[in-house]
């Protein structure tokens, strides 16, 4: 390997170590974290920090992650509280002499500049998926690290790897499909004439239509009511669904209600970043006693709070195991109520098997899909039935 | 562009106080040619950045406000198409009819902001604000503008930039902006300033305001802050409040919660917050404000 392939590498690595933590960093970026470190007079190196941070991040949720990404990468030795990776020794990255040795070989007044560009640029290249031997933790035995996040139970999840569920959620709401309605939006490649505005701009070309305006039909989004199960049954995955029912009040404006024996909305809750979501949901549903009645909560759902709102656009999940105290065939009654508006419905559950209780026997025709949620697997799994 | 420190004492001097990590940022900017997208809450201070500055730096601001159906007539160019008729008209009877090449040269071509940071003579900063509010469409547009600095009018060619501009980009949000403009860019997330800065920001704005009730005043906006409120109170209200305050003649935050109750409207802008925010927890936020004073005095 060549000397001055070097600090490239370190870099590569670290650009590796933040694209296994999601943010996108291809070539480009690394080459701009190599501009900026040469473009920074060496006495300012401790500026590389916030000039790496700028180039690399591309929105808030990477912003958040960057600090402890560039202390887990470039000083190790300095992260508090962090579990060693058996048989990797790590030493300390030096950025400083990175840097110096990047200006020494790559800098304005360095020989052969031109020749040693084309190295930096394969440099870049090829480890670009991998990193160097003494990089991020490497995968051991054919798991890798996502993968194993990628099949934990939900109800084992730490917080900090929620964001890779923000995402999840973003592409689900993204793929659902758009709905033409009968509302028409001004297009510049329409195919319907918008009489009134093509008169109106004529008005400034002497009454010569020049510059018609088009118009065609405007599709919007499905509207999405997320209906979460809190009951005792359910106590071990309702936290977790509840996050999930938050990613998807920020990613696609759904409206999320709890149930066990009542129903409440919580939306304004999830809207909010807020460290005490758990303990408000648990405040609004503290009243409610205990069992299940999903069907009277469902019966609520649709005539009071989601009356004007449940149409051809909506879509209601519910998630929940399917227990229900109320009357066998009420179930039924409801969900065939919300599916007679237009709305489709899709049932998520925690176990393997959809739910088999008479009620939702009964419910399952009213039911466009059953589909398993217990892992971030599962609801990446689901991502392609949802539309 | 000028080193990342002369350029804070001048942000300084145009009355910002910018962190280092932001200075760093706006410099890496300059050096790369990259247009920079600022996030953050409403109110932390990205529009004032933009106008700081193209003040510091004597640059002109070109500002363009994005809003739904914001097109290409509105954000780059339209062809004055009034003058073009009444060119026609005047020349009618000549002899030497008017051309249709002189019809379409710069005279009659009305520039709308991004063509005016395009074309500038001196090098200019261009503020692209609330980009989030614009369509998709324009978005697409934009990325040809902030790739290579060019506009193409279709009847005059290709307009290189003879000066990259310092273009900011502002979002709040309201929309998720698509991954060719975020990674054409570069990214800075603007936080609540803190409890020095955003006091040496005050003083900055309101210098008359008595030290004191500055002080007291940012220390209780900053735990109203940690409250959990539907809307937190950006800089602008602190600034606002601390200027309503003075306008009334208080020397320092008054200890009763019923004379502050009437102010608060500065600080508490939907009804939900007001009706949470009663005189029992003005009085918890005001009685942690005095460690949070002796915070200041540290700093």
């Amino acid at each position: 390997m060549p000397a001055q392939a070097e600090p490239l590498q370190a870099i590569a690595g670290f650009a590796a170590l933040l694209r296994e933590h999601g943010l996108q960093v291809g070539i480009p970026e690394q080459q701009a974290m190599v501009q900026a470190a040469l473009a920074l007079p060496l006495r300012r190196t401790r500026q590389l920090d916030a000039a790496w941070r700028a180039i690399a991040c591309h929105d808030a949720r990477a912003w958040r992650r960057w600090p402890d990404l560039f202390q887990r990468y470039w000083h190790p030795d300095q992260l508090k509280g962090s579990a060693r990776v058996s048989g990797q020794t790590r030493p300390t990255r030096d950025l400083r002499q990175l840097v110096r040795s990047l200006h020494e070989t790559l800098g304005e007044n360095a020989p052969g500049q031109r020749g040693q560009r084309s190295a930096m640029d394969t440099a870049l290249d090829t480890p670009g998926g991998e990193p160097d031997d003494t990089g991020a933790p490497r995968a051991q035995g054919g798991a890798s690290r996502t993968e194993a996040l990628h099949d934990k139970s939900l109800s084992e999840w730490l917080p900090q790897d929620l964001g890779q569920l923000e995402q999840l959620a973003e592409r689900i709401a993204q793929r659902l499909r758009r709905r033409l309605t009968r509302r028409w939006r001004d297009h510049p490649r329409g195919h319907r004439l918008d009489l009134r505005r093509t008169l109106r701009a004529s008005l400034r070309t002497g009454g010569l239509p020049l510059a018609p305006a088009w118009r065609q039909p405007r599709r919007e989004r499905p509207r999405l009511f997320i209906l979460v199960d809190v009951s005792r049954s359910m106590e071990t995955h309702a936290q977790l669904f509840l996050r999930i029912a938050r990613a998807f009040v920020q990613a696609a404006q759904a409206r999320v209600f709890v149930f066990h024996t009542r129903l409440a909305e919580v939306t304004p809750l999830l809207q909010r970043d807020s460290a005490t979501v758990q303990e408000k949901v648990n405040a609004v549903t503290a009243g409610f006693g205990g069992g299940t009645r999903i069907a009277t909560s469902l019966a609520d759902f649709h005539r009071v709070h989601a009356r004007s709102q449940l149409g051809r656009r909506a879509r209601v999940w519910v998630l929940s195991d399917g227990f229900d105290a109320d009357p066998p065939e009420q179930l039924a009654e409801e969900l065939a109520a919300v599916r007679s508006r237009g709305a489709r419905i899709v049932w998520f559950h925690p176990a393997p098997a959809p739910p088999a209780s008479g009620a939702m026997q009964r419910a399952a025709p009213q039911v466009s899909r059953f589909l398993r949620l217990n892992s971030l697997g599962d609801l990446a799994q689901a991502a392609t039935a949802l539309q | 562009m000028v080193d990342d420190s002369v350029l804070r004492e001048q942000l300084h001097r145009a009355g910002y106080i910018a962190d280092e990590a932001l200075a760093t940022t706006l410099w890496l900017a300059g050096e790369l040619h990259r247009p920079l997208l600022l996030e953050g809450d409403a109110g932390v201070g990205k529009t004032a950045l933009a106008i700081a500055l193209a003040q510091s730096q004597g640059r002109r601001l070109v500002r363009l406000q994005c809003h739904e159906g914001l097109d290409l007539a509105q954000a780059a160019y339209e062809w004055n198409y009034g003058r073009q008729l009444l060119a026609i008209r005047l020349h009618e009877t000549d002899t030497d009819r008017v051309k249709e090449s002189d019809l379409f040269a710069r005279d009659y071509l009305l520039e709308r902001p991004l063509l005016q940071a395009i074309a500038s003579e001196q090098p200019c900063v261009l503020l692209i604000d609330e980009i989030d509010r614009a369509d998709e469409a324009f978005e697409a547009f934009l990325l040809e503008v902030l790739a290579d600095w060019q506009i193409t009018v279709p009847e005059l060619g290709t307009l290189k930039a003879r000066h990259v501009p310092l273009t900011l980009l502002t979002s709040n949000g309201t929309r998720e902006l698509s991954d060719a403009l975020r990674r054409r860019c570069l990214y800075h997330w603007l936080d609540y300033p803190t409890l020095a800065r955003e006091i040496a920001i005050v003083r900055q704005t309101l210098p008359d305001a008595e030290s004191a009730l500055v002080e007291q005043a940012v220390a209780f906006v900053q735990r109203l802050r940690r409250e959990d409120l539907g809307k937190t109170p950006g800089v602008a209200e602190t600034l606002d409040w601390v200027r309503a305050l003075h306008r009334l003649g208080k020397p320092a935050l008054p200890d009763d919660p019923e004379a502050l109750t009437v102010t608060l409207g500065c600080l508490l802008k939907t009804r939900e917050d007001r009706f949470q925010f009663g005189p029992e927890q003005i009085r918890r936020v005001l009685e942690g404000h005095r460690t949070g004073v002796a915070e200041a005095k540290a700093a």
